[in-house]
Formats: structure tokens, C-alpha cells, sequence
């Protein structure tokens, strides 16, 4: 575990009294993990974030990086912690007079660290993250990817054990979200970093996240695998992200029953649905389905539609093989 | 006539400039001190008194300045006529103008450069030396330029108070001897030198903006 959270609290105090901005958030990172932090605007993902860095004090509890608790540290012991973690905001940050190649080199400028070797390391990175033709360019002068990719490589410069995202992709279009997603999961596989990823980007979630911590109004209301987290927001559970398909009776003439079920995993390549209906003499009749490509695999949704003598026994038998099923009507 | 001319607008420039230089430096560092003050929890007590210090010296008139620091002035300086007199005059009025001028412009660094730079592990040094500074280069060169053009205003004024420069010169032979011609060569002057203070000033801290 190299960063592990226990019962975190943080409160803002204001004209209106105590604001309670994180409430008892428990939460754990592996070493090579990419763990999203998801909510809505004001649940408290970037105040999290920012406790996380140390550049908000917090109440209470205990946070655990790399085996030491860095909770209630000194200055110097705290700006020595920093230096192991990288941090790309939001809205980038980089030095606005300093040129590409100055603000990449500069964590390691402030370290002393002798010029050539700044320059073997700053050039390595900007090769692997494709900014090699935008080194005297300044800030101002890049687009937002290039920005962002300029600050990731900042980040990246110290060799930090993990790295914080604060919504990545809030920025970007579509095919620069595309291009960051594929560099962070492939920072990830290759060199094994670990990331944590502010986001409410479902995209962002689907992608890269091995796993979830859905926080709600300060409070960690999920925390889990991606796919449970699907199943999650497919089951109802989670409105904040879109509700699944409403399916109601008018769809359907009959006295059919209508299922929700939910693949993910082995069963995704499997006929169970075919063989169980076969099995149990049951019409099945496909209304909608989607395929999600989670990091972890693919994650399916099928809304059917059965009708049969045996239809109490297909659902039984159905349960059995898939990742979940749900009686709709 | 041409050469008082001449060596007044030497003597102008010369307080000019030595104070804006002194001002700049010791305003700067003033701000400086007011930015972290004012950021350190521990430190907020002192920040309110350099805060009303400072507003006490802005608020008092330049030539009332210069006659409270007439004791001042002859200990420190030996003597309060004179241009090396005058610069020490100038240099007390414009460092609290300065230091106001460079905190606004460290304020204005957006928190995120500041939250980036902290989250790096920056000491507090590296933060004023390797941040503040740069990141508001653009901005104080502009701060410097205001206060030099400040400074032009100013060294008439004390010129009229011994100082010499243009300023005395504009007074004793233009104002009392109805000499008109040289009060307006001495304001030609002054004009001019604003102007190019106005001009090179702009011109750097644009270069620097990008």
C-alpha cells in the first residue's frame, strides 16, 4: 500500500458556521494502481486532493505514504515527502516566463542537480511525451495539451513514486482527452507509476481507473473495483453520472418479464445467455445492450425481454453465470 | 545657461535614479517581507504594522516629508541641501510606494503557480528567488517604472527645497527671476526624461511579458 487513508476529516469555518468538507473518507492506493477520485462539483474531490499533498491541514486522521505517516509533519520534513509526489492541477501551472524546457528542469534545478544531467532527464521525458519540437516555446504559446503534457512531464521529472491528477482532462477535446488517457495508462503499464485522478470524466473512469472512490457531499459513498462501480451507476445507486436506461411497460406487450443483466469478466465471452435460455425453453428478446471497454476488461449491459413456462428457473440460472442481473418489471 | 541647463538635468538624473535604484531594491524587499507576512499565520500581528507603517508613509505629502526628516536627514546625511540629501529624502518617500506596488503585484500571482511551486517542495527562500520574483518580473519592471516617473515629480519638488537639479533651477531663476524661458527648458527636460523612462520601461517589461 503506498498511500493509505484512515478516517480523514476536514471542516471550513465560515459566516454560515462549520462547513464539514470531508467526512470520515477512508481510502487506500496500491503501488502500480490507478485510483479515480469521483464526485460531483463541491462533494470534495479537489479538497481531498489537496489534503492528500499536504497543502490543506486537515482535523483528523491519519494518511500513510510510503509507510510513514505524513499527517502533522515539519516544514522541512513536508517539503522532503513533496518531492516524492507529483502533482499536474488543473489548470496546469506552469511557470508563465519560463520556457517548456526551464519549467520541466526546474524541480530538478532547485535540487542542485548538476546541468547535464537536467538536460538528459528533461529531454528523455519530452521525447516519451512527444513535446521534443516545443522546448524554447513558452506556456502562453502552447495549446492545452501541450500544456498539460508540459506539466505531466514536470511531474514526472523527479521520478516521483505517485502522481496526482486533478481533472486531467477538464480542458481537452476529445482527441487530446483520447491522447492523455492512452499516455497515463501507458506511464502506468510501462513504468509501473501510480496514479490518483480527480475526476467526473466517465471516460477518464472507464479507461484508467483500476479502482473508484466515489465521494458524495464530503463522504466516501463507494469505494471499489471500476466495474462495481458500473454496476453501481447501472443499478441506480449512483444518479450523479447519468441514470441507466429507464425501461417501462409500455415497451412491451405481454406478460413478459423485463432483466437488467450485467457482464463483466469471464462471462463476457461466453454464450450463458444463449445456453441458459436454450436450457430452460425461454424466448429471449434483446431491447438494448452496450459494451463498456473498462481497464480491467469488458463490461456489458443487456436489457431483455423473456417469455416462457420456465422463466422463474432461466432467471435463477441466469444469476448464477453472469456479473449481475436485476428483475426490471 | 546651457550648461546650468546641462548640469541641473545631470544632478535630476542623478537623484532620479540613485533613489529609484535604492527604493526599488529596499521596496522590493519591503514587499517582499509584506507578502509572507501576510500569508504566515504566526506573522499576521507584524503584518498589520508594517501595514499601517507603510500607510503612514504614503499618506504624509512629500514636502512634509522632507521637513519631519530634516534631523534625520543632517545626522544620517551630514547635511539636508544638496542632491546626495535629496536622495535620501526620495529614497524614504518611495520605498513604502514601492513595497505597496511590488506586494499587489505578488498578490496577483495566481494561487495555483503558488500551490504548483509549494507541492515541488520549495523552501521559502527558493519560493521569493526562484518564483515571486520571476513570475512578477514583467510586473515590477512596470512598478519601476512608475515610481521613477514618481521620482521626477518628486526631485522637482525637493529641487525647490536646495535640493538642486532642475527643479531648483525652475524655481530660483524661472519662478523668482521671471526668467520663463528656463522654467520651460527645465519642464522640456523633465518631460523628456519621463517620457524615455516611460518608453524603455514599457518596452522591457513587454519583452519580458511574451
Amino acid at each position: 500500500m503506498i498511500l493509505s487513508v484512515e478516517k480523514l476529516n476536514l471542516s471550513f469555518e465560515d459566516k454560515s458556521g462549520k462547513r464539514k468538507i470531508l467526512d470520515d473518507v477512508s481510502l487506500s492506493v496500491k503501488e502500480g494502481e490507478i485510483v479515480g477520485i469521483v464526485g460531483l462539483s463541491g462533494a470534495g474531490k479537489t479538497s481531498l486532493l489537496r489534503t492528500l499533498n499536504l497543502l490543506q491541514p486537515v482535523d483528523s486522521g491519519t494518511i500513510m505514504f510510503d509507510g510513514l505517516n505524513i499527517v502533522g509533519l515539519s516544514e522541512s520534513e513536508v517539503r522532503r515527502i513533496r518531492k516524492k509526489i507529483g502533482v499536474v492541477f488543473q489548470s496546469f501551472n506552469l511557470f508563465r516566463y519560463r520556457t517548456v524546457y526551464q519549467n520541466i528542469g526546474f524541480p530538478l534545478k532547485i535540487q542542485g542537480i548538476a546541468k547535464s544531467e537536467i538536460k538528459s532527464r528533461v529531454l528523455n521525458i519530452v521525447s516519451e511525451l512527444g513535446l521534443d519540437h516545443r522546448l524554447n516555446a513558452y506556456p502562453s504559446q502552447l495549446s492545452g495539451g501541450e500544456q498539460q503534457r508540459a506539466a505531466i512531464a514536470r511531474a514526472l521529472v523527479m521520478d516521483p513514486k505517485m502522481i496526482f491528477l486533478d481533472e486531467p482532462t477538464s480542458s481537452l477535446d476529445p482527441r487530446t482527452t483520447r491522447r492523455l488517457l492512452d499516455l497515463v495508462v501507458n506511464l502506468n503499464e510501462k513504468h509501473g507509476l501510480t496514479f490518483v485522478v480527480v475526476t467526473h470524466d466517465m471516460d477518464v473512469i472507464k479507461r484508467t481507473c483500476d479502482r473508484v472512490a466515489y465521494l458524495q457531499n464530503g463522504k466516501l459513498d463507494f469505494f471499489g473495483p471500476t466495474h462495481e462501480f458500473f454496476v453501481k451507476i447501472e443499478s441506480n445507486e449512483v444518479s450523479d453520472f447519468g441514470a441507466p436506461l429507464e425501461v417501462e411497460r409500455s415497451f412491451f406487450s405481454g406478460k413478459k418479464k423485463i432483466l437488467r443483466v450485467l457482464f463483466w469478466g469471464e462471462c463476457t465471452h461466453d454464450p450463458v445467455l444463449w445456453e441458459t435460455a436454450k436450457e430452460n425453453d425461454v424466448m429471449i428478446n434483446i431491447l438494448y445492450g452496450k459494451i463498456e471497454e473498462l481497464k480491467n476488461g469488458p463490461f456489458g449491459t443487456l436489457i431483455i425481454g423473456i417469455e416462457g413456462e420456465k422463466q422463474a428457473l432461466f432467471v435463477e440460472k441466469l444469476r448464477e453465470s453472469v456479473f449481475y442481473l436485476e428483475e426490471v418489471i | 545657461m546651457i550648461g546650468q541647463i546641462f548640469n541641473a538635468t545631470l544632478e535630476t538624473l542623478y537623484m532620479i535614479f540613485l533613489s529609484g535604484f535604492l527604493a526599488s531594491a529596499l521596496g522590493i524587499l519591503l514587499g517582499v517581507g509584506l507578502y509572507l507576512c501576510s500569508r504566515i499565520r504566526r506573522l499576521k500581528g507584524l503584518y498589520a504594522l508594517l501595514d499601517l507603517i507603510v500607510n503612514i508613509f504614503r499618506s504624509i505629502p512629500f514636502i512634509i516629508l522632507v521637513i519631519l526628516l530634516i534631523p534625520v536627514t543632517k545626522r544620517v546625511m551630514g547635511t539636508i541641501i544638496g542632491p546626495n540629501a535629496a536622495v535620501f529624502n526620495l529614497t524614504i518617500a518611495a520605498i513604502p510606494f514601492m513595497a505597496r506596488l511590488s506586494e499587489n503585484s505578488f498578490n496577483a500571482v495566481p494561487s495555483g503557480i503558488i500551490d504548483s511551486s509549494n507541492s515541488m517542495g520549495l523552501n521559502r527562500w527558493q519560493m521569493v528567488t526562484r518564483v515571486l520574483i520571476p513570475e512578477t518580473l514583467p510586473d515590477q519592471i512596470g512598478n519601476v517604472t512608475v515610481l521613477l516617473i514618481n521620482l521626477v515629480t518628486y526631485t522637482a519638488i525637493a529641487g525647490a527645497m536646495g535640493a538642486g537639479g532642475l527643479g531648483q533651477l525652475a524655481i530660483n531663476y524661472g519662478y523668482y527671476r521671471f526668467q520663463w524661458d528656463i522654467v520651460l527648458y527645465a519642464v522640456i527636460v523633465l518631460v523628456v526624461i519621463s517620457q524615455l523612462i516611460q518608453f524603455t520601461g514599457g518596452k522591457l517589461s513587454r519583452t519580458l511579458r511574451r
